[in-house]
């Protein structure tokens, strides 16, 4: 699972209210190569969830990306690679996401998190 | 099932796991009619509340299947597990003309949802909506964002990537399916497009309003709850966003009529069994659901007589050499599949199934 996908999950348990960002267990993480593409990165950062993408990255042992960002940082082409790297380049390969509010644990394998809930959760 | 049929006077390891797995399958049964009987009227005789017990054993029943029958689909079939649509004039179909008739249903569907008025297809009507929008121009905004939802091994949703260099999550309930799509993805070069997860339509694992396109490709007929699943691609869809469902619906019943006749829910019955598919609804029933969400430009056809070389090729290379000994080695739930298609094509003939498409809008 990489981060953009991360920052696209949210915990579906009945009454949770901010099921969003799920926090990050980390088990084993990959790194696979993509091929940048600043034209996907320009499309993408106005969607991303900025703190959720930085707190995931630390959480994976990459704390390269800023705190904060601003849209002139775009023009930058390092600050590119670095947001290119953790958002499509960081794998989380075995783990679980873990529900902010009920800290329930959605296990991740082979890179696929397993989203369904228990009969009691829906 | 009938054991009896199978005429042993002992007990073969085989036979025995057959008996097992029957028993299974009977307490899916015993739990989807336990679900018909206590039904709640939400959208005309059609929509059945399922009760979560039901619900979770339809679901295990699902992915089990897929689990069981996605690698010999794919080997024989390829990576689209769903209907083609065809020319209903050309009567000879060859199987690589079904690969092009299969992503020609991408096209048709995405078409549909797209087109103004004047474009469409026989058989197909154009819902007042609420707004009276549906008799403008109103074309589909090129999507960033798409959701599949039912992916199975990740046929549409990287052909919609590519399609539209956008980002596209699949859901599904089976783990192996996930891992499939997710294998062939990368082997396409497209993991940084597409990502798989698996999860349950009826409670997607989004935060509100995300997708610019939400895309149901043959997965709303393993709803058990058609409300909750319709509601859930409209909150899950952004505003302006397009919403594409192509599913399989019982015929519209008439004014006078409240339900399907008796050997009409019989034949279904049967189908369902096979399938792991919960009670069937009509696509008048579809657009009533639209209609309560208030999504506007709803559009509906009746796309059967485009798919009706489908399920004949479908048997037919079940048949092969290499359809026969692949069912074998598959497992039961695969085989019961198998042995059902000639119940899918006597649904057709008797205008019982349909296959339907209904498209709309949320609104911006």
């Amino acid at each position: 699972m990489r981060l953009l996908t991360h920052n696209m999950l949210s915990s579906n348990i009945k009454g949770v209210t901010s099921g969003f960002p799920l926090r990050l267990e980390v088990e084993k993480v990959v790194e696979k190569q993509v091929d940048f593409n600043a034209d996907f990165l320009n499309n993408m950062f106005v969607k991303i969830e900025w703190k959720a993408l930085v707190d995931a990255s630390r959480a994976m042992g990459y704390a390269d990306l800023p705190d904060q960002t601003e849209p002139s940082m775009l023009d930058s082409d390092e600050f590119l690679k670095k947001f290119h790297h953790a958002l499509l380049e960081l794998h989380l390969e075995e783990g679980a996401l873990i529900c902010p509010e009920t800290g329930r644990r959605f296990p991740v394998n082979k890179g696929i998190p397993n989203m369904l809930l228990h009969e009691d959760e829906v | 099932m009938n054991l009896a049929l199978y005429g042993t006077c002992f007990e073969s390891p085989f036979l025995v796991q057959l008996q097992r797995r029957c028993d299974r399958d009977r307490g899916v049964r015993k739990a989807r009619s336990i679900s018909r009987s206590r039904a709640t009227h939400v959208v005309a005789s059609a929509t059945r509340m399922a009760s979560e017990e039901g619900v979770v054993q339809l679901q295990k029943g699902i992915a089990e299947l897929y689990d069981e029958s996605s690698g010999i689909w794919e080997d024989i079939w390829g990576d689209h597990m769903h209907h083609g649509f065809y020319d209903p004039n050309n009567l000879s179909v060859s199987l690589s003309d079904h690969r092009s008739a299969q992503i020609r249903m991408i096209e048709e569907a995405l078409r549909l949802a797209a087109v103004s008025d004047d474009r469409l297809l026989k058989n197909t009507w154009v819902v007042e909506s609420s707004d009276d929008m549906c008799h403008k121009e109103n074309p589909m905004k090129r999507p960033k964002r798409i959701v599949d939802v039912g992916c199975g091994i990740g046929g549409s949703s990287r052909y919609l990537a590519r399609k539209y260099g956008a980002e596209c999550l699949g859901i599904t309930l089976s783990p192996v399916q996930a891992q499939r799509a997710q294998a062939l993805a990368a082997a396409q070069g497209l993991s940084d497009k597409v990502s798989f997860q698996v999860a349950d339509a009826l409670k997607q694992p989004f935060p509100d309003g995300q997708f610019d396109l939400v895309w149901s490709m043959e997965s709303g007929e393993h709803m058990p709850d058609k409300t909750r699943f319709v509601s859930e691609l409209a909150r899950v869809a952004a505003p302006g966003a397009t919403i594409i469902i192509v599913t399989w619906c019982h015929r519209d019943l008439s004014s006078e009529e409240e339900s399907l006749k008796a050997e009409e829910k019989k034949l279904l019955d049967k189908i369902c069994d096979a399938y792991y598919l919960p009670a069937w609804c009509s696509t008048a029933d579809y657009v009533k659901l639209l209609q309560s969400l208030s999504l506007q430009d709803i559009k509906a056809a009746d796309w059967s007589q485009y798919v009706a070389p489908f399920w004949p090729a479908v048997i037919r290379t079940a048949l092969t050499w290499k359809g026969l000994t692949s069912l074998l080695r598959s497992g039961w739930k695969t085989i019961k599949g198998a042995l059902a298609m000639p119940l899918m094509i006597e649904g057709y003939k008797k205008d019982l199934i349909k296959f339907a498409i209904i498209t709309c809008r949320k609104p911006a």
